[in-house]
């Protein structure tokens, strides 16, 4: 039971860690706050799946890191997104509205 | 693209580990820092903000271990974690890794050693190139299956051409031959059909194989050479194929030579051609066939066609009926033939050695994650989930089984070898002294194979156990020993149950073949077997074609021995009492011919034979230089002829004639029985007669066919007669050579080989089994007694005294053992059933081993149980109860 929670969390947490650094880059408690964000609140992401789930992604090339200052000058590593990252981006984007829409059509039928 | 950067970052995180683990650590903390930073921006109080971010994040250990968890070669990182702490823990715990290992050794080392065995016996397959489709030919004789046979036969089964694309002839033993000239030396010289060679699939380095002229009657005297005699008596010599070899003083050409790596079954030194006659209808069974089925066809085809076919062979050859019929089997078979048995029931034996062994090692992990039940409750409070911990002991287990499975492999090896010198046992295949048992992929791979199946099979059940902790109540414990969980402590005593009733049933096992091995011994021969010594001489050449040559030379070479200092009696016969295998039919002169009547089986000895080997003639005489060829013939019968053919009545003048070619005989004595097949069977009915009586054409036959023994009785130590004796033997027989110079009573030892070597291996085994069974006890109640001395201590505070302390262990000891005893006794009344075929006056319930075994076993279970419980009663209860 609890393994199939974590699998279907673990396809989404990429998508939206994928989605919360299309526009640009940020360290991990921003990405965490973008998403609680661009969520509303929905998924709030702990450190303890967050980072697991940033460095296998950047394992996979989809994402590259820095070492940089944050707004109040601590030093953070930053992610951003690599050519394969935001083509990753762009796939999962249009797999998710498939999955979603047959999802919502499945469920209405009666 | 994906693969590649992952195979990067493997890289990465292995050769970079410190500064991936630096940057993780910076990375995790940075994250609390921005937490703790927001909530003090929000007006929480420092060290409140710092806290409940550190809450929030769920602790920076576990995210940075959920991360190491996720990293590309994380598998491989955590196996390598893996191995380095199990190799530190069982570093540190020399005792228990020592005796872990030990006790794998052995079970594995005996497992491998049996299993080399019966790998090159049983599981290799024949190195011919067509084994699966060659089969050997059986005459069968009232329920007998005769593996010899005759030319007609022979030429019998080669008219079956729909069913053998080829059938070929070739001598069981063979007469050994004399290479003369030189250094004289017997050689095993096998005659063969012309297309042995060619069936066999044997490599030709040198020259060719016999022509189909060559092996017809008058072909001429030709030979081919093994490599190994091509090496050792020509140097190589490449040119050596049309030069001569003289074997019994006569020339032979040579016409080729074998390749060094075909496996010669028989055993041989160099070939002859049978040249058999076409139109032979010599009834004489003298060799073994084999046969190449046709592509496509099966053993039970052959033999169904086989069947068929017979009556047509009987017409042709009357008085064949004796053999009514044939039939083909596996060659494999035929050569493995009753070692299959002995080798699997060894096997099972070995298997249950195992399992005690892993048994034990079992109780040992059990006892070790008892006493570690801290150190999982730490690394699970530290973030290790429960399959971690599981992965973490099964290491452990499969580390000390892979340990355990190289040493057992070099004490397998060097088992196998000691044993085998011992006792070669007379397993097929084997080669000399067992050389051709070696190290192979097949033998690596089963040992490497029962490595890790017992250290998983030992290790899951405890690994479960001590993963399944309920963390709070461990950690809370004051003390640092935990005790012993009900479940632990019941699989703990399943496990010495076992233990013990398989030990049981292995001494059970070992103590009824030592049974065997004592009854076998107690057995009289009927002959004395000491200070005798036995040599094989080869009779070629035309000499001895006939009875008067063979005659003159018994009786020059026993005029010589005879008078040589230190030598008794001297004699010679065509088989030694102990293994006489030649049977014939005889007619009873007066009595109405029957057809069924009668056979015995048949040898022929010189005068001083039956003295020599202290056997009695009951009534009558002994042969005496006086039965000539002239003289009238005689025979000598056993009793057990006696009693059969003439119950009521005196044999002695009688008169019996001898197959359908020999002489009319008068019996002149009887002589009491021995034991002429084996000591394991009872005496056969038999015609003894003096070999100057014997017609032309048996000598003839004997002479071709196998050696004739020469036997000296000696004063002292027959060994110190071997020079002068051959040097008298190749004077008398004009340069021929002595081979197999053996004492009789080491005749004896082979002829009970098989018998010592089972007797021998399950005695070992059963004694291992009994001590790791002794020390599987022991290590329970030790523990249990070092867990329970508060117990105890508060026991004697309360007014227990000494010996109740005692008596409770003991009996908490004792009652394992004991029910381990009747599990053992149950199991073995099943299991020694499938002993029966290798016992030998020992029923498989023997009341004296099924008494004696458990008994042994529980007097032993008693000491290893006794110790911890002296020491227990020794427990000092004001230092127990302050201890904790």
């Amino acid at each position: 039971m609890r393994s199939k929670q974590t699998n279907l969390l673990q396809g989404t947490l990429d998508l939206l860690v994928l989605k919360a650094l299309g526009p640009g880059e940020l360290h991990g408690l921003g990405i965490s706050r973008r998403i609680e964000q661009i969520t509303k609140g929905t998924f709030l992401v702990k450190p303890g799946s967050l980072f697991p789930a940033l460095h296998r992604m950047e394992e996979a090339g989809w994402l590259s890191s820095y070492w940089g200052e944050s707004e109040n000058n601590r030093r953070a590593k930053f992610y951003r997104l690599t050519r394969t990252g935001k083509g990753r981006l762009e796939e999962e984007t249009k797999q998710w509205a498939r999955v979603a829409l047959a999802m919502t059509n499945a469920l209405k039928a009666t | 693209m994906k693969a590649w950067s992952r195979i990067r970052s493997v890289l990465h995180n292995l050769f970079f580990k410190q500064q991936v683990e630096k940057q993780l650590d910076d990375e995790v903390r940075a994250y609390v820092d921005l937490v703790t930073d927001e909530r003090i921006a929000a007006g929480m109080p420092a060290t409140e903000a710092r806290r409940t971010a550190l809450v929030e994040s769920g602790g920076v250990e576990q995210v940075k271990q959920a991360v190491r968890d996720h990293r590309a070669g994380a598998r491989l990182e955590l196996f390598w974690q893996d191995v380095r702490f199990a190799l530190r823990q069982l570093w540190q715990n020399p005792g228990f890794t020592v005796s872990a290992i030990a006790a794998l050794a052995l079970g594995i080392g005996a497992n491998t050693a049996i299993f080399s065995v019966v790998d090159t016996v049983l599981l290799k397959p024949l190195t011919y190139p067509n084994a699966d489709r060659m089969v050997d030919f059986l005459a069968h004789t009232s329920g007998l299956a005769n593996n010899l046979h005759s030319i007609p036969e022979f030429h019998f089964f080669q008219r079956q051409s729909n069913i053998f694309k080829e059938v070929v002839a070739y001598d069981n033993a063979g007469p050994g031959f004399n290479l003369t000239g030189g250094r004289p030396e017997q050689v095993h010289g096998i005659h063969v059909t012309g297309s042995y060679f060619h069936v066999y699939g044997a490599p030709v380095v040198l020259g060719r194989t016999f022509t189909p002229q060559e092996d017809s009657p008058h072909g001429g005297k030709v030979v081919v050479l093994s490599y190994g005699l091509w090496q050792r008596r020509f140097g190589g010599d490449p040119s050596v194929v049309g030069k001569s070899i003289s074997l019994g003083n006569e020339p032979y050409t040579i016409v080729g030579v074998i390749g060094a790596n075909f496996v010669a079954d028989p055993q041989a030194d160099l070939w002859l051609p049978f040249q058999f006659d076409p139109a032979s209808n010599d009834g004489n069974i003298f060799f073994e066939a084999t046969g190449l089925l046709q592509p496509g066809v099966t053993v039970a085809q052959a033999n169904a066609e086989l069947l068929a076919a017979s009556p047509e062979y009987h017409r042709e050859f009357p008085n064949t009926d004796w053999r009514p019929y044939f039939t083909v089997g596996p060659l494999r078979d035929s050569i493995i033939g009753d070692a299959r048995n002995s080798l699997l029931m060894m096997l099972g034996a070995v298997a249950l050695v195992l399992l005690i062994s892993c048994a034990n090692v079992a109780n040992l992990l059990l006892v070790r994650a008892t006493s570690r039940k801290r150190e999982f409750a730490i690394r699970s409070a530290l973030g290790a989930g429960r399959a971690r911990i599981v992965r973490q002991l099964l290491t452990e287990s499969v580390l000390l089984s892979l340990a355990g499975g190289i040493l057992g492999m070099a004490l397998g090896f060097v088992g196998v070898r000691a044993l085998l010198a011992v006792s070669p046992a007379g397993l097929p295949r084997i080669g000399e002294d067992g050389s051709a048992i070696g190290l192979d992929w097949r033998v690596l791979g089963f040992t490497l194979a029962v490595s890790l199946l017992t250290g998983i099979l030992f290790g899951l059940f405890p690994a479960f156990t001590a993963s399944h902790t309920d963390l709070n109540s461990t950690l809370k414990e004051s003390s640092n020993r935990s005790g012993t969980g009900f479940r632990e402590g019941k699989a703990r005593s399943l496990l010495v149950v076992s233990e013990v009733s398989l030990a049981l049933v292995l001494l059970i096992c070992a103590a009824l073949l030592i049974r065997t091995f004592i009854a076998l011994h107690e057995v009289g021969p009927g002959f004395d077997s000491h200070n005798i010594l036995t040599m094989e001489m080869s009779l070629n050449g035309q000499r001895y074609q006939n009875t008067a040559g063979v005659a003159q030379l018994l009786r020059d070479g026993r005029n010589r021995l005879n008078a040589l200092p230190g030598v008794e009696l001297a004699a010679a016969g065509f088989w030694r009492p102990i293994d006489v295998e030649d049977g014939a039919a005889f007619k009873i002169i007066g009595r109405p011919v029957d057809k069924d009547c009668c056979g015995s089986q048949w040898m022929s000895i010189t005068p001083g034979y039956l003295s020599l080997f202290r056997i009695t003639v009951l009534r009558g005489r002994d042969f005496t230089e006086n039965d000539t060829s002239d003289a009238p013939h005689v025979a000598l019968i056993n009793e057990a002829l006696a009693r059969e053919y003439w119950p009521n009545q005196d044999p002695i003048g009688q008169q019996i004639k001898d197959g359908d070619e020999g002489g009319i005989e008068s019996i002149v004595g009887i002589v009491a029985d021995f034991h002429d097949s084996g000591l394991g069977k009872p005496a056969d009915p038999m015609i003894i007669v003096p070999i100057p009586q014997v017609i032309d054409g048996y000598n003839a036959a004997y002479a071709n066919i196998q050696p004739l023994f020469w036997l000296v009785r000696t004063h002292g130590d027959p060994h110190r007669l071997v020079p002068a004796v051959t040097e008298q033997l190749r004077i008398a027989s004009a340069g021929f050579p002595v081979g197999h110079i053996r004492t009789m009573d080491e005749v004896m030892g082979r002829s009970t080989a098989r018998q010592s070597f089972n007797m021998l291996l399950l005695t070992i085994f059963g004694a291992v089994a009994l001590l790791l069974a002794a020390i599987g006890i022991y290590g329970l109640m030790a523990y249990s007694v070092a867990q329970r001395t508060q117990e105890m201590g508060i026991r004697m505070a309360l007014g227990a005294d000494r010996d109740a302390i005692r008596k409770l262990v003991v009996w908490h000891g004792m009652r394992l053992a004991l029910v381990g005893v009747v599990a053992g006794i149950v199991a073995s009344f099943g299991l020694t059933r499938l002993l029966s075929a290798f016992l030998f006056g020992v029923k498989p319930w023997d009341p004296a081993v099924f008494v004696s075994a458990p008994l042994i076993l529980t007097a032993i279970a008693l000491v290893a149980v006794w110790l911890p419980a002296a020491r227990a009663s020794k427990v000092d209860p004001m230092q127990a109860l302050r201890a904790e």
